[in-house]
């Protein structure tokens, strides 16, 4: 083993132990939902390898099949491959939702820096900026957004992304100050670190536990809105396999057919379940440090 | 095989011992250990008698405080008990939360480090008292007998209003109100300036004789301790270590490791210009388990007995106590060793000073509440100089070092640093003085980029660095976190003088340190200010360690300088009657 393996330092011993000593810790809760938030988001990227069959098409002798005896799932009204369909529903729900977030962040987190470094006037525009934006209502302007520029998914996400983004300017803000008050901020300056170093090096990484946490239990947050809007027809026009819009559509055979709208269903709450419980497990894994 | 309980766990599993003494209280082999395999205590027996008072002694991590809090029975209840701990005739070892409560009520009170977080900001303090004493009247009495002044206006404020010293008082007022058999102590006065300190100490001493309460006064100070304590116990790695009555213990130590805290220890009268002896390494990991002397690896005496049995807790031969040593009673030879002086520092030499402050002035706040904190001061420190800035805490002493670094800009006056590399300051928490993400090379690497060391050198002169403030190579990939106190403190003075600095600003830097560790830092800045012909401010509250560091002592009160002059001179001969409180105030081994 000692020949074949990398040979580790004791540091790095010491750091895999930590790592380690830190996912023991965890509930037996948190600890599944890192595990589902790792494997969903491989399910995301796979779909198209994992999906049997295409899910647009009809594919199978006969619609309404029940679970097992045609596909997985069985089929759906037009006999496309229900389990096909699940699939790229949790892959367009799952990409669009850390995309959002990815948007949020990234011109969150640098609003947030700028006014918490700057402070003063430029600091007050921009939280006021920001203020303004967290005052309008998502669903309202997802709706506004998707009148004007018709309905597709890219048209929903762009809308959600206008106003996710305040949040992370709020936090990434808040975090930068309470850094830059700390006396550490105070030694690297007087070993004469400039400003842009200042701000990189020692600033922005106190930020980044508490968006790291903020964005995982928001994954599950988007993950129910982008169903909730395309239940109510503000996602894909069909056939685009959506979890909202399986599950809007497969109403009327609730009764009769009920994996048909069950299915989507379970899916986003499975998926909003597993989200947040791994926003959990990462917030107890940081609080450590 | 030993039968573990938890706290609270109902009826005890284990046989009911008898308490067999008229101790207060009676600890026979208590052990304490939490979760995650932390030992606190390993095994500790110690009576209290009535009206006596036990100072417990040791360095943080000695289980002092956890021994505290096992006597009241207030631990958490995670926490394992074996052994025994006789609170008057209850068992707090093995009693339920309800015998534990109704036992402190009849038994004990409880005084803790900061009054502040003990006491309850939404009520007026004399409420608070009288949710001990029953009515307001008796709670104003309580508050009196505390030497609290003006009692009757101070019971209807709130605790923010009131001065530490004050809340303190405010603690031992409800301590003593139940007039109870023992009131647990545990470092009331740390936080507290030394003139605020003497008063409390003299309180505490003056209640013991008018009520005949017993006190267990947990401290890591020895000559506070000294002040107030009939016995000593010291205590190493959750261990006893040795006992005995408090003069012969501190006359004739016979644990090296008393002598070794004991000689690491400044005072008024220790000698300058030489490196302070010093135990070295630290103390034990509380998770380790030993079956050897814990004091082993860094004793002086240590032979190979040491190492393969724990030594038995026999009696002392020097004093009427007990120590747990197999060399007790030896002189430690290398505790006694006179260290060389310091080497001699290059003469300043017609160099102009290092720093120059003139008429400073700095004030905070709004227009309607300002706080003049640093008013009109003037202080130079010459090349290669070192000048101790003493005073209380709010003296504006931080603000004036905060100034001198360019920190912080003066409303009024003129800061001129002599040349040389730009000044650094070392901060009081060392821990927080390190970016937490950042490693120790990254840490040090910045800094000698930001001076403009060339990327081919700076590996070579971080080695260096390292060797100068003596940390081994390896704790370059470590964060803050993952350092001990010693090695944080020694990290950010690695840090700030990898480019030499023509003035080391230091703002209390081992004020939050150990005895051994403060003397081994305190050494450790001496000799780099000698070998690197830095000058040095050093701002403290403690007037033996200013006397120890400073070629002069300039002694600061309401944000200006009461006096300056040569360490002897200002100890000696105060002449400000402010000087005359903080020299008399200072703790003693013996008392004069």
């Amino acid at each position: 083993m000692a020949a074949a393996g990398p040979v580790l330092t004791p540091l790095e011993l010491t750091r895999r132990r930590r790592a380690w000593a830190g996912w023991v810790r965890l509930g037996r809760l948190e600890r599944g939902g890192l595990i589902v938030l790792a494997l969903t988001t491989a399910v995301a990227l796979l779909a198209p390898l994992l999906a049997p069959y295409a899910p647009t098409t009809a594919v199978h002798p006969e619609s309404f099949a029940p679970p097992g005896t045609h596909g997985l799932l069985g089929s759906d009204e037009l006999s496309r491959d229900l389990f096909s369909r699940v699939l790229y529903g949790i892959r367009a729900s799952w990409l669009s939702a850390l995309a959002v977030i990815a948007s949020g962040v990234l011109i969150g987190g640098l609003i947030g820096t700028v006014a918490g470094i700057a402070g003063g006037w430029v600091d007050t525009a921009l939280m006021r900026v920001t203020d303004l934006f967290l005052a309008l209502p998502a669903a309202v302007l997802a709706i506004a957004v998707i009148a004007a520029l018709g309905p597709s998914l890219p048209h929903t996400l762009v809308a959600l992304a206008i106003v996710w983004w305040p949040w992370y300017a709020r936090i990434v803000r808040a975090e930068v100050r309470a850094q830059a008050v700390r006396s550490h901020v105070d030694a690297a300056r007087l070993a004469g670190v400039g400003r842009a170093r200042l701000a990189l090096r020692h600033l922005l990484p106190g930020a980044f536990p508490a968006v790291l946490v903020t964005a995982s239990l928001d994954v599950g947050s988007l993950v129910l809105i982008l169903a909730g809007l395309s239940f109510i027809g503000l996602g894909s026009p069909p056939p685009a396999p959506e979890l909202g819009a399986m599950a809007a559509r497969g109403m009327p055979y609730l009764f009769g057919h009920p994996w048909i709208p069950l299915a989507p269903a379970i899916a986003v709450f499975l998926l909003a379940f597993a989200a947040n419980l791994a926003g959990d497990g990462l917030r107890d894994l940081l609080e450590d440090h | 095989m030993r039968i573990r309980r938890r706290v609270g766990a109902g009826v005890a599993a284990r046989p009911r011992a008898e308490r067999t003494t008229t101790a207060v209280l009676s600890l026979r082999d208590l052990a304490i250990s939490f979760p995650g395999g932390v030992q606190a205590l390993r095994g500790v027996s110690l009576e209290v008698a009535p009206g006596e008072i036990v100072g417990l002694v040791g360095e943080s991590g000695a289980g002092k405080t956890v021994l505290g809090l096992a006597a009241l029975g207030l631990l958490p209840p995670s926490a394992e008990l074996d052994g025994h701990a006789f609170l008057g005739d209850t068992d707090m070892a093995t009693a339920t939360v309800e015998q534990r409560r109704v036992a402190r009520k009849r038994f004990a009170g409880a005084v803790f480090q900061d009054p502040m977080t003990s006491l309850n900001p939404t009520m007026t303090v004399g409420r608070q008292v009288a949710e001990v004493t029953g009515s307001m009247a008796a709670a104003i009495e309580a508050l009196e007998r505390a030497r609290v002044p003006d009692a009757q206006r101070r019971a209807r404020q709130y605790p923010h209003e009131l001065s530490g010293g004050l809340r303190q008082r405010v603690m031992i007022a409800m301590a003593v109100a139940g007039a109870p058999a023992l009131i647990v102590a545990d470092e009331p006065t740390t936080a507290l300036d030394v003139t605020v300190q003497a008063g409390i100490l003299r309180l505490l001493s003056g209640l013991r004789d008018e009520t005949g309460s017993s006190m267990l006064f947990v401290t890591h100070d020895f000559a506070v301790a000294a002040s107030l304590a009939d016995r000593v116990a010291v205590l190493y790695g959750g261990r006893l270590a040795e006992m005995g009555p408090t003069k012969e213990l501190l006359q004739r130590p016979d644990h090296p490791y008393t002598a070794g805290l004991l000689a690491a220890r400044l005072s008024p009268e220790s000698f300058r210009g030489r490196p302070l002896p010093f135990l070295p390494g630290e103390p034990p990991d509380p998770r380790a388990h030993v079956d050897a002397c814990p004091f082993a690896p860094r004793c002086p005496l240590v032979i190979p007995g040491c190492e393969e049995r724990l030594p038995q807790v026999t009696a002392a031969p020097s004093h009427a106590g007990l120590v747990a040593c197999l060399r007790a009673g030896e002189p430690p030879p290398s505790l006694l060793h006179v260290h060389d002086r310091f080497p001699d520092r290059a003469p300043a030499g017609g160099r102009p000073p290092a720093l120059r402050l003139a008429d400073l002035t700095k004030a905070f706040g709004s227009r309607r509440f300002r706080h003049v904190a640093v008013n009109a001061l003037t202080l130079a420190v010459p090349a290669g100089g070192a000048v101790a800035l003493v005073g209380e805490s709010g003296c504006g002493k931080t603000t004036t070092l905060r100034m001198a670094v360019g920190l912080e800009r003066p409303d009024r006056g003129t800061v001129e640093v002599g040349e040389g590399g730009r000044p650094q300051l070392v901060f009081q928490d060392a821990g927080a003085s390190l970016t937490p993400w950042l490693t120790v090379g990254e840490l040090l690497e910045e800094r000698l980029r930001c001076e403009g060391v060339t990327a081919s050198d700076r590996a070579g002169r971080v080695r260096e660095v390292l060797a100068l403030v003596g940390l081994p190579i390896s704790v370059l990939g470590l964060r803050a976190r993952q350092l001990s106190g010693g090695q944080r403190q020694r990290v950010a003075i690695a840090r700030a003088i990898a480019v030499p600095p023509a003035l080391l600003a230091c703002d209390e830097p081992i004020s939050s340190l150990d005895v051994s560790l403060a003397a081994a830092v305190l050494n450790l800045l001496c000799r780099l200010r000698a070998e690197l012909g830095m000058a040095l401010l050093f701002v403290t509250h403690d007037l033996a360690v200013a006397r120890f560091v400073g070629d002069r002592v300039a002694v600061m009160h309401a944000g200006h300088i009461l006096e300056e002059g040569p360490p002897e001179t200002v100890l000696e001969r105060p002449q400000h009657p402010q000087t005359k409180a903080l020299v008399a105030a200072i703790p003693r081994l013996r008392s004069a």
